[in-house]
């Protein structure tokens, strides 16, 4: 088990080198030269040779490169051309709201998922069934910010139940009524697609053999459905919620634009949108590597859920 | 009975614009097994619709998408606009059918260029069994990035606009038809007749195109109808964050994102093209599992 987990640590080490390389890139391609920036309009071409000189931006692009990588190695993302603080300070600041969301939105999307799947498999090609299935093909063909915008609407500014813009704190500081909306919006794309993966996964059980088994020995439907079929379906719906990390984070940016949450994602957008490079590369990293991260704790989770992926 | 008629009729235009596929649908009798499923022929007819909108729209546009009409500002749907009109008084229906325009071309050319361009690595990967290694890490280092983030860094690198977005939807679309594609050349490769044709002499390009090629391009023409809605929403989510068209360009994630600022005011402005956004993704997902069911039930896990 520990040699597939290192195995699957490495295959990451090429993704991870492309992240970096797409980061650099982006600082590459600036239109303006990085060393005018900081010289000033008025500054004169020798000041500005000898800036670029202690920038290191006369050496060739792969020493450059390693010497990014050195830089962000030791936290340092460079400055913020609008607010001039450090990107890794202003990183730290919205990770923790990004973190909270996605977490929200997971808790929401999670539960729901899979107990309007197991419903609809349990009870297959009943009205149940499919209406589940229908509502679930509607959300996986809803554009996030539709359902945001319905809520934002109807619930903050209608019916005036809930804030929506921004994020009043933490939620032990009375933070959680601003949390809402933003998580609905953010679980409820993940809903339909959750259902869809926990109904084919138990579906797939039930016919096994270990569920006649039990039904024969005479145990409650109830028992055999959640003590042996679900159990047995979470194998496959852990991954696919792995799966799904996309759409959080995807859905994650667009949520925290939507609802000014300051969150990593609302950083990113509107550093590219202000065209603060320093702060967008920053941005763009942190959201690839969490991406990347997802993936190896579901991977290394499924190997340990299922005993079989320890062999081979 | 006539609505299925009709439909089959109807989606005739709708299934015969991607021309290379042609041979597909006309070898399986796509569109009568399409006709017989109720909600597949509903999908077909709407779809038809929304696509036959789309090319005429300079015909059916009641109005200028761009003209603006400072008189009739934010309009509710009424007799003169249907769907009413723009903070700057456009008109919303004509901006909604050209909008549909952009975004199903977007979302086409993305999904065009990046099964293309996928398709091309799945079966040199399982033909050319030394590339595979190299050509399935390329892919993995793709599927690192989500496709919002490669919408993202393109903007910020080339600068936010139609391009950034279909860069991002054909880097979107290139691994996971590199690995459906990959994986079926790989069974194809293990049939026979690739031996045989071996054994004939058969030059590697008559192989990899009329033996492999043409054995899975209904498989990976399947995935790309199933990823179509998809990559409309993700092309949309773009355009919604200001990563896409430019205004005044009429885009329907655009038009969404725009009407935003006016959402108390007059709802309708962001609403209806969300609204179309939904239908149109609806409609392809409908279709393109209907395709499947029809097509390459393998594909259905």
């Amino acid at each position: 088990m520990g040699r597939q987990i290192v195995h699957r640590i490495m295959i990451s080490f090429p993704a991870l080198l492309g992240v970096l390389f797409l980061c650099f890139l982006l600082l590459q391609v600036v239109p303006a030269d990085p060393a005018m920036i900081i010289a000033g309009p008025d500054a004169s071409a020798a000041t500005v040779a000898a800036i670029r000189l202690e920038l290191g931006l006369d050496r060739p692009i792969p020493v450059q490169f390693i010497e990014y990588i050195g830089r962000v190695l030791q936290g340092d993302l460079g400055r913020s051309i609008i607010s001039n603080k450090a990107v890794s300070e202003e990183l730290a600041h919205t990770i923790g709201p990004t973190v909270e969301l996605m977490i929200g939105g997971l808790l929401i999307a999670i539960p729901l998922g899979i107990t309007l799947g197991t419903l609809a498999a349990v009870r297959r090609g009943s009205l149940v069934d499919r209406a589940i299935m229908a509502i679930s093909v509607a959300g996986v063909s809803m554009p996030i910010f539709f359902i945001g915008l319905v809520l934002i609407q109807y619930v903050g500014f209608k019916w005036d139940l809930l804030p929506f813009t921004g994020r009043t704190g933490p939620i032990w500081a009375g933070g959680l009524p601003s949390l809402i909306l933003p998580c609905l919006t953010l679980g409820s794309v993940l809903i339909g697609p959750i259902a869809r993966l926990t109904r084919t996964a138990v579906l797939e059980v039930l016919g096994a053999d270990f569920v006649r088994t039990a039904r024969a020995k005479g145990l409650r439907e109830t028992t055999v459905i959640v003590g042996h079929a679900l159990r047995n379906a979470m194998i496959p719906v852990v991954t696919l919620i792995g799966l799904q990390a996309a759409y959080l984070l995807g859905g994650a940016v667009v949520t925290e634009t939507m609802f000014s949450w300051p969150g990593v994602g609302r950083l990113a957008v509107g550093a590219i949108i202000s065209s603060d490079f320093p702060t967008a590369q920053g941005a763009i990293m942190i959201l690839a590597l969490a991406f990347l991260s997802i993936n190896l704790i579901v991977d290394v989770l499924y190997v340990y859920l299922d005993p079989r992926m320890q062999r081979g | 009975m006539t609505a299925q008629s009709l439909a089959a009729t109807a989606a005739q235009p709708a299934a015969d614009t991607p021309d290379a596929e042609a041979g597909v649908m006309s070898r399986s009798g796509l569109l009568r097994r399409l006709a017989r499923d109720r909600v597949a022929a509903v999908a077909s007819l709407v779809m038809a619709i929304i696509i036959l909108s789309a090319v005429f729209a300079p015909w059916i546009s009641p109005y200028d998408p761009y003209e603006i009409d400072l008189a009739r500002v934010m309009m509710p749907p009424d007799a003169i606009n249907w769907l009413g009109t723009d903070n700057t008084g456009r008109d919303i229906l004509s901006r909604l059918i050209y909008g549909t325009r952009n975004t199903l071309m977007m979302g086409l050319v993305g999904v065009l260029f990046g099964g293309f361009l996928g398709g091309v690595m799945g079966i040199l990967a399982a033909f050319y069994r030394r590339l595979d290694g190299w050509i399935m890490r390329i892919v993995d280092i793709l599927l690192a990035f989500p496709a919002i983030l490669i919408g993202l860094a393109v903007a910020a690198i080339a600068g936010a606009g139609i391009t950034a977005v279909v860069i991002a939807l054909v880097v979107a679309t290139i691994p996971d038809v590199a690995r459906v594609a990959r994986g079926a050349a790989i069974g194809v490769m293990e049939q026979e007749f690739i031996e045989a044709g071996r054994a004939l002499g058969v030059s590697d390009f008559t192989l990899i195109w009329r033996y492999l090629t043409l054995n899975c391009i209904s498989t990976i023409f399947v995935f790309l109808t199933l990823r179509f809605g998809q990559i409309i929403l993700i092309g949309s989510a773009l355009s919604f964050l200001g990563m896409g068209a430019q205004p005044p360009t009429a885009e329907l994630g655009m038009m969404a994102s725009q009407g935003r600022d006016f959402l108390f005011m007059a709802p309708h402005i962001a609403t209806i093209p969300s609204l179309a956004i939904f239908v149109i993704v609806l409609t392809a997902n409908l279709l393109g599992d209907a395709i499947r069911d029809v097509l390459d039930p393998r594909l259905q896990q």
